[in-house]
Parts: structure tokens; C-alpha cells; sequence
């Protein structure tokens, strides 16, 4: 059996007098899509730091491919590339000479870096800025570049810290096509983001995270099917007593002509409902569908929202 | 990988010395322009009334003394300032988290260090050697001195890059020690012209020894056994150097 890409179990940290993490587990498959959702301070930082070298743990297993991350810091952190939420300055260098610096920490040459270089220049729509200082740049050619040097030594893990924070709504997407890009590719991607959309929409699995704890794992679809408030609206003329036995099986309320549905899938019950207030001589007058989302699912574990 | 990252610690020394080439202006040509002249304002006027030192005119007297200064200045300056700004402006995380050990991160920011330090030390060397005609008793020793104490005072620099968490606390320790104990340390003066007391004192300053080190590779003088320079700039560059690294490797003020 191959070894998850990442695993940790039982990870505690505390700075001085506040307790930061107070044993996550967690594991993520080799090519998995993972979102590590929580409000600020919940632990997410602290737990891709501890990963990365940049936190030193208390106690606990951090693991890359089987391989722990303090014993066998070399392997690991090769194996992974991580954009950071802050992002850097610098006053000397140019942004290809700063690739390929990140290149060489790695133990990449300039020359087997080259290639790769010119590759997320061009991709990521930094070509014409290759000379430019990092102070040149905007926010979002900034969130640009630090995906790039993330990915410059064409790391297996690709940590995502807030990647799209501050960025406008055309680059978020394009971003977005991106990292599904390399998804697909075969990379693991570990995010961690404030936009509940962004993980609903990319990550296979999520993990919601609060005062320390991975407190819910799950695909976003099967969160929000157990833990969601799906409901369907309907507007009719036409009750009759009879529908009370016939909708028995579901959970509702009706008041002057409106009928509300409690439902997990509204979609799979939306046609069976219909079905069956048509068959009781029922005029429909409209039908509205109301979807859960991973920010009710949120809500209802932490009792309160992300942001 | 596994073993030494050479490309790594070859990547970042490259770094840090292309980093000082770049702004030459505020970290090669100010110890130039100051050393010029401290020779002409205290070399030049003083020598009419100091007229010899040792038995060597007090312009080519204090030039070994320049020499140590800029040295020691430029390559303590150079890995605390680094290193302090790579902290200050979320550069260091980059270096944290590639597969670099705590002891190749400390040999780039120490040798790049080192390599201002020899540059500038050897820069006001060749301006002696232009200006006043300084002869150089022994060449190859003098260089290997002021590696020495380039090394020396870069490990030191990078400690205190370390630790500092401000400009403003870095300042301090740099005026408020480093400054004193270099002018302390006998670079206008012989200690023999100082009451005894204050040669007492001077002997456990330990740019005291480095100077008299290097007078005595260039000038051929000392004013206290050069062997005893020796020891004590072997015994600093072992001490900041493990300091520096085991500062490094704990993480302190660098990894929460």
C-alpha cells in the first residue's frame, strides 16, 4: 500500500499562553484536492507551517509520502511547494532571477531549471515582467509569481495558502483553471480558503477546521447532504387533507397555499413531490428549489460563519 | 536528496553576495570614501604633531586599523541586515522551507557576509597602497587576517540578525558595541600610549587583538604577541560561528 501524500495525526501546538492546535488528524491522499476550511485563528496556517518547517510542533506525527517532516526534512520539503498567504518583497532582484533562486534551494541548476522557468512565466502571464522588481508589480501579478515559485521546482504537494485573497473575480477564475489544471496532472493540492465557494467548486474532499481540530471531513456534496438545510417551495392551489398521508413521507409544513419541504436532495424529491400533488388535482403555480452550501454546513458546526 | 544541498548553498551564497554587488553604492563605496578620508583629515593633520608610532609614520600607523574597521563593519552589517530584512519582509519563509539544513543556511549568510568583508577590507588596503604608498609586510597573511575576521564578525552579524526583531534593536547593538570596541580597539593609537588602566581594559576587547593582528602582517609591528591575536580571532570567528548555527537550529526568533 502506498503512502498518503500527507498524514498527520494527534498534532498539538501552543505559542505561549494559546493553544493553536490541539491534535489534528488528518490524511490526504497522493492526488487529492483537499480545502482546509476555517474562520481566522482556527489552525490552518499552523498546521501547513508545521508541515512545511516554518512552526516547530509540540507534539504529534507530520508525515509527506510515509517520510517525517523534521527527520527527513529534505525529502519532504522537496516534495512540496507552498505559496504563502503574505506576500514578499524584494528590493534587488528580478522576478526570473528570484525563480530561479527558489529553483536552486531546491537543488535545481539554472539550466535544468530554464525550461520550467519559461514554462510559468508564459502560463501564468508573467513573460513581459520577468525584468521587473516584485515592487512592480500589482497584487494579483504578485499572487502570480508566488504560485510560480511554488511550483518552479515542480513539487508532488502544492499548498495553497489563501491564494486568491485580494485577487479580483477574472483572476480568482483564472487561477482557479489553473489549479484544476494541475490537479489533473497528478498534483495534490492541500488549499486553505475563506472563500467557501472556491472549495466547493475545486477541492474532492474537505476538512473543517476550528479551534484547532478538524472538527467534519467529507466531499463538499456529502457535507452538505448530512449536514445541510436543502428545502423545496412550493406555490399551489388545490390542497386537499388527503395530501397529508400522501406526503407522509416527507418532512413539510403548509400555510395558505405554500407548501414548504425539508429535504436533503432537493433535485432526486423535487419531481416526486410534483408527481404527486398532480395526482391529487393540485394547480402549481411555481416551484423554487433552495440549496444547502458548505457555509450552511459551516455554520452549523461552528455556529458562525467562515468570514 | 540527500547529503549536502551544494546547489542549494551555492543558490543562496550567490544570493547573498549578488545582493550587496547590486547596491555598491551603500555597501562597497562608503567604507572606500570614509577611509580616504579618515587618512587625510587624521592621517595628514596629526601627523605633523604624532610624528611616529613604533617607529612607523602615524598615516601608515592607523591604516591597518581602517583596514580591520571596514572589515569588521561591512561583514557584521552585512548577514544582520540580511537576514533581519529577510525576517521583516516575509522573504525568510522561502529559505525555511526548501530542503536546506540550519548549517547551509548559516555557511551562505556567514560566506556572503565574508565576502563583503574581504572585499572591503582588501578595497581600503589597495587604497593605502595608492595613497600614502602603505608597504605590505606580508601579503598572503594579511589577506588570510582579514578573512578571518570577515568570517569572524559575519557569523556574529548573522547572531544578531538572528535575534533582533527591529532596525532600531539592531542599531543599538551595532552603536553601542560593535562602533565602541573597534575605536576601543587601537585603531589611531598604540595601547602603550593609553594609562595603564585603560590598557588593562583594552585587553579584553577582542578587536583590540584583531588589529594588532594585522599591524602585524602589514606593518611588521605590534603592540602584544601576534601569536595571541591569532588565538583569540580563531577562538571568536569557532564562537560566533557555532552560536550563529545553534541559534539557527533551534529556531529561536526565527520558528515560532
Amino acid at each position: 500500500m502506498t503512502s498518503p501524500a500527507i498524514h498527520i495525526s494527534d498534532l498539538h501546538k501552543s505559542y505561549e499562553d494559546t493553544i493553536a492546535l490541539r491534535g489534528v488528524n488528518l490524511t490526504i491522499g497522493d492526488g487529492e484536492f483537499y480545502g482546509l476550511l476555517g474562520p481566522n485563528g482556527a489552525g490552518k496556517t499552523t498546521t501547513i507551517h508545521i508541515l512545511t518547517g516554518l512552526v516547530l510542533k509540540n507534539s504529534g506525527v507530520t508525515e509527506i509520502y510515509g517520510k517525517d517532516t523534521v527527520k527527513h526534512f529534505r525529502f519532504t520539503r522537496s516534495q512540496i511547494g507552498i505559496a504563502h498567504q503574505e506576500l514578499p518583497i524584494d528590493w534587488f532582484f528580478p522576478i526570473e532571477k528570484l525563480l530561479y533562486f527558489h529553483a536552486g534551494y531546491y537543488g535545481i541548476s539554472k539550466r535544468i531549471a530554464k525550461p520550467r522557468v519559461e514554462e510559468l512565466l508564459e502560463r501564468l502571464g508573467l513573460k513581459d515582467k520577468r525584468t521587473s522588481r516584485l515592487r512592480q508589480l500589482s497584487g494579483g501579478m504578485k499572487r502570480r509569481y508566488q504560485l510560480a515559485k511554488s511550483l518552479v521546482h515542480d513539487p508532488r504537494i502544492i499548498i495553497l495558502d489563501e491564494p486568491t485573497a485580494g485577487v479580483d473575480v477574472e483572476l480568482r477564475h483564472e487561477l482557479w483553471d489553473y489549479l484544476r489544471e494541475l490537479h489533473k496532472n497528478g498534483k495534490t493540492i492541500l488549499l486553505t480558503t475563506h472563500y467557501i465557494e472556491e472549495a466547493e467548486l475545486l477541492c474532492e474532499k474537505v476538512g473543517i477546521i476550528d479551534k484547532g481540530q478538524i472538527i467534519k471531513e467529507g466531499s463538499p456534496r456529502d457535507l452538505t447532504k448530512e449536514l445541510g438545510k436543502a428545502g423545496i417551495n412550493i406555490h399551489m392551489i388545490g390542497w386537499c387533507d388527503e395530501l397529508n398521508e400522501a406526503l407522509s413521507s416527507f418532512s413539510f409544513t403548509y400555510d395558505d397555499n405554500r407548501l414548504h419541504f425539508t429535504v436533503k436532495e432537493p433535485e432526486a424529491d423535487m419531481a416526486k413531490i410534483i408527481q404527486l400533488l398532480s395526482h391529487h388535482n393540485c394547480h402549481i403555480l411555481s416551484v423554487s428549489a433552495e440549496k444547502s452550501s458548505l457555509e450552511d454546513v459551516f455554520l452549523h458546526l461552528t455556529g458562525k460563519g467562515i468570514n | 536528496m540527500s547529503g549536502t544541498n551544494w546547489i542549494g548553498l551555492y543558490t543562496l551564497t550567490q544570493r547573498e553576495v549578488s545582493r550587496f554587488f547590486s547596491v555598491y553604492r551603500q555597501t562597497v563605496l562608503p567604507g572606500l570614501i570614509s577611509s580616504a578620508l579618515y587618512i587625510m583629515i587624521f592621517g595628514f593633520t596629526l601627523e605633523r604633531r604624532i610624528s611616529e608610532i613604533n617607529g612607523v609614520p602615524y598615516t601608515l600607523f592607523i591604516l591597518p586599523g581602517l583596514i580591520m574597521m571596514n572589515t569588521l563593519t561591512n561583514s557584521s552589517s552585512n548577514s544582520a541586515s540580511s537576514m533581519l530584512q529577510m525576517k521583516l519582509l516575509q522573504q525568510l519563509p522561502d529559505i525555511l522551507t526548501a530542503p536546506l539544513s540550519s548549517l547551509e543556511i548559516c555557511l551562505a549568510y556567514i560566506i556572503g557576509g565574508t565576502v563583503r568583508g574581504v572585499v572591503n577590507g582588501v578595497l581600503v588596503m589597495l587604497v593605502g597602497v595608492l595613497l600614502v604608498d602603505m608597504p605590505i609586510e606580508q601579503p598572503l597573511a594579511t589577506i588570510g587576517f582579514i578573512f578571518l575576521v570577515s568570517w569572524t564578525f559575519s557569523s556574529l552579524g548573522l547572531l544578531l540578525g538572528q535575534l533582533a526583531d527591529t532596525w532600531d534593536q539592531l542599531a543599538m547593538m551595532q552603536n553601542f558595541f560593535l562602533t565602541p570596541l573597534s575605536f576601543l580597539g587601537g585603531i589611531f593609537y598604540s595601547i602603550h600610549m593609553l594609562p595603564d588602566w585603560a590598557q588593562k581594559i583594552s585587553m579584553v576587547n577582542p578587536i583590540y587583538y584583531m588589529i594588532n593582528g594585522i599591524r602585524y602582517t602589514v606593518l611588521g609591528i605590534y603592540d602584544s604577541p601576534p601569536l595571541n591575536s591569532m588565538i583569540m580571532t580563531i577562538f571568536m570567528t569557532i564562537l560566533f560561528t557555532v552560536a550563529a548555527i545553534l541559534v539557527m537550529k533551534s529556531g529561536k526568533k526565527i520558528k515560532q
